[in-house]
């Protein structure tokens, strides 16, 4: 065995033992873990359950943060007993409710967001991959291209069209049952995307065709999308280069938010996808999150409910993202009025982020997640990763099963824009 | 209040012309721009009207308003005329707005169109006397008074039955003298239609499609054009700084009925124009203010009146992607104007252009396509002599060289109508004076046929032969010795198939190349060629033994694998439809799907994504476009090559991976985005925003210039060890066939902006470009070394576009100069803001 090779087996272990054994609380509750939101609860939850897909048996609270506002007040309204059996719970849902195009439902309300090859390392992306596939679920790219160890994964990878389009290519288009385009991102709207010169490996660099070490800005607006025709036009085109593929519109949340959503629907796409603000790794920079997109629980209703206004609501998947941690707040996105929710910083919890903040380094994080160092990304094994990102979905199942079940409710398609069944915390 | 509708895209045209035009001519524009709106609402505006079509006295049409109030409910036009238009008018003429019987004839029109009423008026001597004393404006001229009379009259009547109600009854349409305006719920082409406009004549005309996405029930109220006075304003794009503009108006006591942005548009023009008196120049810069780079390039005079406009009007100045063309009646001076500008960072499509002959045209549309259209249809009613513009031009945004803005004007001149084009500083385009068809100038006499001759000099197989040729007979003969070229030439593509392929390679070189056309004007002998080339793809059967077969939009089923694989597919694309999956990019896609290496598209108009979704390593093919080409040609190429016979539009090249691009012409907005590689070679200019954000290996030539933001964020590696460059030769063909000089070879700022890899080399052998122009790169000494990076590319350059590197290139002012003494280099820095 080389000295990488012992490095790599040491460092790995001790992570993997560490967010294993953390959990159970033997030692406390870890100091400095965490934040308002990820509380060091809910991040030793989310540990427990992608170790056990299963819910926290020791009284770990895995539902709900401690932020003081957002979905941390939001609360279930008391619903007495169980009406039907969890099991018989459909959480399924459709990602195309236009009349053409191809019927594509996923199991679980749930998919995975983009987090670009760059930002993250391959064998995190390979890990969304392959959970993504075993879950009958999608992940999406990001905008740092598509690797082709990825390929073999691609029923199940969304191709994300973003404004510096690195990567994009016609068969990386073609490749995917989605194509998502993302026009804003929640944690930094107006900002267009960037990743720091030091994560820009000679590997990053080759797969986004750029300089080695120097910093990429994505624009951001897309320099050919200035209006809604042009937009339609920009659909137009991808079906032109891939006639299968469903189009998801991915923008932030502004406060006309509601306008944006009915133009993409006009335009053509078959999935509006509203990031809020609450999102993003330690890389989105602190004055941008959460200080310029709308929170999200206030513009799923919004989006909600002027898609209904206009009549067009059942002909629209409407995806909620932007600070999606729990089950709970998926229930809640959903009771809001969204269809489902997209996921990713949950899913590198699951595989041992601490919520440090440190993403935007080369070498910064600790755990292998958020880096392209050739040797720390090395600490999360492919395999190992997806079985802890399934476990963690499996363990969401149960809870939003339960959830339903409690109001009686046969399908998470029933739970839409129920916000009857919320309450509001003081 | 907050803007009630949303909108952002449209597609927009305008044409001006010396002689009075029929309506029709704005529909074919309209029919190929359908896919810019969405049939929520069109319309149209008509200046410099014909007496006789609208009843009227010649005096009459001069001295009045044109009231047209639109009844949305018609129960209430008595109630609305016994208001707002009997008590305060002399009513000279009235009648209801022709229309077809019923609108559902017209497929597609869902909502009934509203029933306007035309009134030709004059405010009663009394009334005006009276609104002049309770309003002090007795310090006005009367015409002035009168025009405020109107205005205000219109709003009271909008304000009563349109804006207050739940219920919407009627609307002013337009009220300006000498003018019209109509709109409905539809596509600007059923206004022609529904209104009966196919033969109405107009001097200056103006369509919209409508492209709202907000709201069920949609109002023609919200359909542009909107109306000042004597003006009408289309628009296309959408304001960031809607409040604040709504806010400077509301100073000004001017609350906007309507609640987009197009109306504020249109009343920040009349508020600038009727009210401030502002001539035109000073308007323009108020809404489209001239800055950075550009500002300081102005004379110390106009930097001192631009201060004082912009300090003034700055924060009632719309910000974000927005063009206007706006149809004026300049009632003082009896003359009739369309007015293009764009925003000061051209984030909107827009295309100019301009055609001299029997009578003189101006044309602005969002795409070249649709002014092509308008154009094609006059030239099918022989009005014009050909289908091409002499010249076509981008307007630079809130420059110092063209002011973003161009003005066509309608006036009087010694013998009938004139018309003129100027820039925002009135310096006029100039066509040079030649001749059109069918008007014959100097001839050379002939003694033999001119199929000896042809056998005598280069035989029937070498087309390049045959170019070097013809080439001075087509300098000194006239149109009717070069028709007995092309009857030739469509006579040998008849006799078999390498003569055929002879032919179309000859016709080919004569269409795309730049020479001395003498007397003649290329747009006329353009026309020829067209129809040369048009005859001798038609003339081509479905045969599957044939060197070329073609197919058109019945046949397309019949599509089946090549028989060998030099075949050439000829595809007739008129009918194909510019986008969907039905489309000519989707027809190339199974055709090269079936084995097609050789696709010859013609008659495209407008049709978008040519080459795109033919997926990876695609070397084998060639695809040729004759016609209009749409926007996103070329886009994600991997490998084939693909040439364009005349510009390309918008969006062209985006994402290109690898292959081979050449356009003998233009290319639009945001050329090549995003870009991986390619070898690229474009004859003309590029417009705002080419090779953003770049990166990889793309090595392009760009023989013109570009509007402004070459290759921001350019990340093209290492040029010297496979990374990628732009050169830029600043060149423009003169009319009578040299390349020379722009005046600056890059007139913008951003030049290279943020740019990480990659190098610029433009030919600027009198240093005209500086380092103000730059952000974040720098300017280097050009070396051999550089020179031998770019030689192969300018040697493929010449052979494609006959741009000699030694005559035309390497030499200045006749004078041959080392290529360090010629060309610049400007190569990336590293920035802290990318380290």
């Amino acid at each position: 065995m080389g000295n990488l090779e012992l490095i790599v087996e040491k460092h790995s272990e001790r992570i993997h033992h560490g967010i294993e054994v953390l959990p159970s609380l033997r030692h406390g509750l870890p100091e400095g873990l965490g934040n308002k939101r990820w509380t060091a609860e809910l991040i030793l939850a989310t540990y427990e359950m992608a170790l056990t897909g299963d819910l926290p048996k020791n009284g770990l609270e895995y539902r709900t943060g401690n932020s003081g506002g957002g979905f941390d007040v939001l609360g279930w309204k008391n619903n007495g007993f169980a009406r039907i059996d969890q099991e018989s719970v459909d959480l399924s849902i459709p990602l195309n409710k236009r009349e053409d195009g191809k019927k594509i439902t996923i199991p679980l309300p749930i998919y995975g967001g983009g987090m670009s090859f760059g930002s993250i390392s391959l064998n995190f992306m390979l890990a969304r991959a392959r959970a993504a596939k075993r879950l009958d679920t999608f992940m999406s790219t990001g905008e740092g291209g598509y690797p082709d160890e990825i390929v073999p994964y691609r029923d199940h990878v969304i191709t994300q069209v973003a404004t510096g389009m690195f990567g994009v290519r016609e068969e990386t288009i073609q490749y995917a049952p989605i194509v998502e385009f993302k026009y804003a991102q929640g944690a930094k709207p107006g900002l267009g995307g960037h990743l720091l010169a030091d994560k820009v490996t000679s590997e990053v660099a080759k797969m986004r065709e750029s300089s080695m070490f120097t910093s990429l800005y994505s624009p951001f607006p897309f320099h050919s999308v200035y209006s809604v025709e042009d937009h339609k036009k920009h659909v137009d085109w991808i079906k032109t280069v891939n006639p299968r593929a469903l189009v998801s519109v991915k923008v932030s949340t502004p406060t006309d938010v509601d306008m944006v959503a009915i133009g993409s629907y006009y335009a053509g796409a078959n999935i509006i996808h509203i990031d809020g603000g609450y999102g993003g790794t330690g890389a989105a920079p602190e004055i941008a999150k959460k200080n310029i997109a709308m929170p999200i629980e206030y513009a799923i209703p919004k989006v909600h409910d002027y898609l209904v206004s206009e009549g067009v609501r059942d002909d629209v998947v409407l995806i909620a993202s932007g600070g999606i941690r729990t089950a709970d707040d998926i229930a809640k996105a959903i009771a809001l009025g969204a269809d489902g929710c997209v996921v990713a910083t949950a899913e590198a919890v699951a595989v041992g982020c601490t919520h440090c903040g440190n993403c935007e380094r080369g070498r910064g994080c600790q755990v292998g997640i958020t880096t392209t160092d050739p040797e720390l990304s090395r600490f999360i094994d492919p395999e190992w990763g997806e079985t802890r990102i399934v476990n963690l979905f499996t363990a969401w199942s149960k809870r939003l099963r339960s959830i339903l079940a409690g109001f009686g409710l046969e399908s998470v398609r029933d739970l839409r824009g129920r916000r009857d069944l919320l309450v509001r915390y003081k | 209040m907050g803007k009630q509708e949303a909108e952002g895209g449209c597609g927009v045209v305008g044409l001006a012309c010396n002689v009075p035009l029929e309506g029709k001519y704005l529909l074919q524009s309209l029919v190929q721009m359908r896919n810019r709106g969405n049939g929520k609402g069109g319309g149209i505006a008509a200046v410099g009207l014909v007496p006789e079509q609208l009843g009227v006295s010649e005096k009459i049409l001069k001295e009045d308003y044109i009231l047209q109030v639109a009844y949305l409910n018609k129960s209430v036009r008595k109630q609305v005329e016994d208001e707002h238009v009997r008590p305060f008018f002399v009513v000279d003429y009235e009648a209801r707005v022709n229309a077809v019987d019923d609108y559902r004839s017209i497929p597609g029109l869902e909502v009934e169109p509203p029933e306007v009423y035309r009134y030709s008026v004059r405010v009663k001597r009394d009334v005006l006397a009276d609104f002049a004393r309770k309003n002090g404006l007795e310090g006005l001229e009367e015409n002035e008074v009168e025009d405020e009379f109107l205005y205000q009259n219109s709003y009271r009547l909008n304000q009563q039955y349109y804006s207050s109600l739940g219920e919407k009854k009627a609307f002013v349409v337009s009220h300006g003298k000498n003018m019209i305006v109509l709109k409905l719920v539809g596509f600007g082409d059923d206004v022609v239609r529904y209104y009966r406009l196919e033969d109405f004549k107009a001097h200056v005309w103006i369509g919209h499609h409508r492209y709202p996405t907000k709201g069920r029930v949609w109002h023609p109220g919200g359909a542009h054009p909107f109306v000042g006075l004597h003006e009408a304003l289309v628009h296309n794009g959408d304001f960031a700084n809607y409040h604040s503009i709504m806010e400077y108006l509301a100073q000004r006591n001017i609350h906007p009925l309507f609640l987009t942005d197009t109306e504020v548009s249109v009343l920040l023009f009349d508020l600038l124009s009727r009210v401030y008196k502002y001539p035109l120049e000073y308007l323009i810069e108020a809404l489209a203010p001239t800055t950075e780079r550009d500002f300081e390039m102005l004379s110390v005079e106009k930097k001192r009146i631009y201060r004082l406009i912009q300090s003034t009007h700055i924060h009632g100045s719309p910000d974000g992607p927005w063009f206007f063309i706006v149809a004026r009646n300049d009632v003082e001076k009896n003359a009739w104007q369309l007015l293009g500008i764009t925003d000061t960072s051209m984030l909107r499509p827009q295309v100019f252009a301009l055609q001299e002959g029997p009578v003189k045209i101006g044309i602005i549309a969002s795409e070249r396509q649709a002014i092509n259209a308008v154009l094609g249809k006059l030239q099918e009613d022989q009005k014009i002599p050909s289908r091409f513009a002499d010249t076509y031009w981008n307007a630079r945004g809130g420059s110092f060289t063209d002011g973003g803005a161009f003005l066509f004007t309608v006036k009087d001149g010694e013998s009938g109508k004139v018309l003129e084009c100027a820039d925002k500083f009135g310096k006029s385009i100039e066509l040079p004076a030649q001749d059109w068809l069918p008007q014959v100038g100097s001839s050379v006499s002939l003694n033999a046929s001119i199929a000896i001759q042809l056998q005598r000099g280069p035989g029937a197989r070498d087309p390049w032969g045959f170019y070097e040729y013809v080439r001075p007979a087509l300098r000194d003969a006239g149109f009717q010795y070069v028709g007995e070229i092309l009857e030739e030439l469509k006579r040998l593509a008849m006799k078999g198939q390498e003569s055929r392929q002879f032919a179309i390679k000859s016709l080919s070189l004569l269409y795309d190349r730049i020479y001395d056309t003498g007397r003649k004007k290329r747009s006329s002998l353009l026309q020829l060629y067209h129809e040369a080339l048009n005859d001798v793809f038609s003339s081509i059967s479905l045969s599957n033994y044939d060197l070329y077969t073609r197919l058109d939009w019945k046949n397309r089923s019949r599509l089946i694998h090549p028989g060998f694989d030099e075949q050439v597919l000829v595809v007739d694309a008129l009918e194909f439809p510019a986008e969907g999956q039905e489309s000519t990019a989707r027809f190339v896609v199974d055709a090269y799907r079936e084995g097609w290496k050789n696709i010859l598209l013609y008659n495209l108009r407008g049709h978008r994504f040519i080459g795109s979704g033919l997926g990876a390593r695609t070397n084998d093919l060639k695809i040729d476009c004759y016609g209009d080409v749409g926007d996103y040609v070329a886009s994600g190429i991997d490998g084939c090559e693909i040439t364009v016979h005349g510009a390309a539009q918008d969006q062209a090249a985006q994402i290109l991976k690898y292959g081979k691009l050449v356009v003998h012409g233009d290319v639009g907005q945001a050329f090549m985005y995003a870009a991986k590689g390619g070898d690229v070679f474009v004859l003309g200019n590029a417009a705002g925003r080419p090779l953003i954000n770049a990166v990889g290996r793309p090595r392009v030539v760009i023989n013109g210039t570009c509007l402004d933001y070459l290759a921001e964020s350019f990340m093209a590696g290492d040029p010297y060890n496979g990374g990628g460059f732009v050169v830029v030769n600043g060149l423009r063909p003169s009319f009578d066939g040299r390349f020379v000089e722009h005046e600056y070879p890059y007139p913008g700022s951003n030049l290279f902006s943020l740019a990480s890899g990659g190098a610029i080399f433009i030919r600027d052998p009198y240093r005209k470009v500086s380092s103000e122009q730059l952000n974040g790169g720098r300017l280097a000494d050009f070396t051999m070394k550089d020179w031998e990076l770019i030689r192969p590319f300018l040697e493929e350059n010449e052979k494609l576009f006959g741009i000699s590197v030694k005559k035309d290139l390497l030499t200045v002012q006749e004078r041959s100069l080392d290529p360090r003494q010629i060309y610049r280099k400007i190569e990336p820095i590293t920035l802290q803001e990318l380290a």
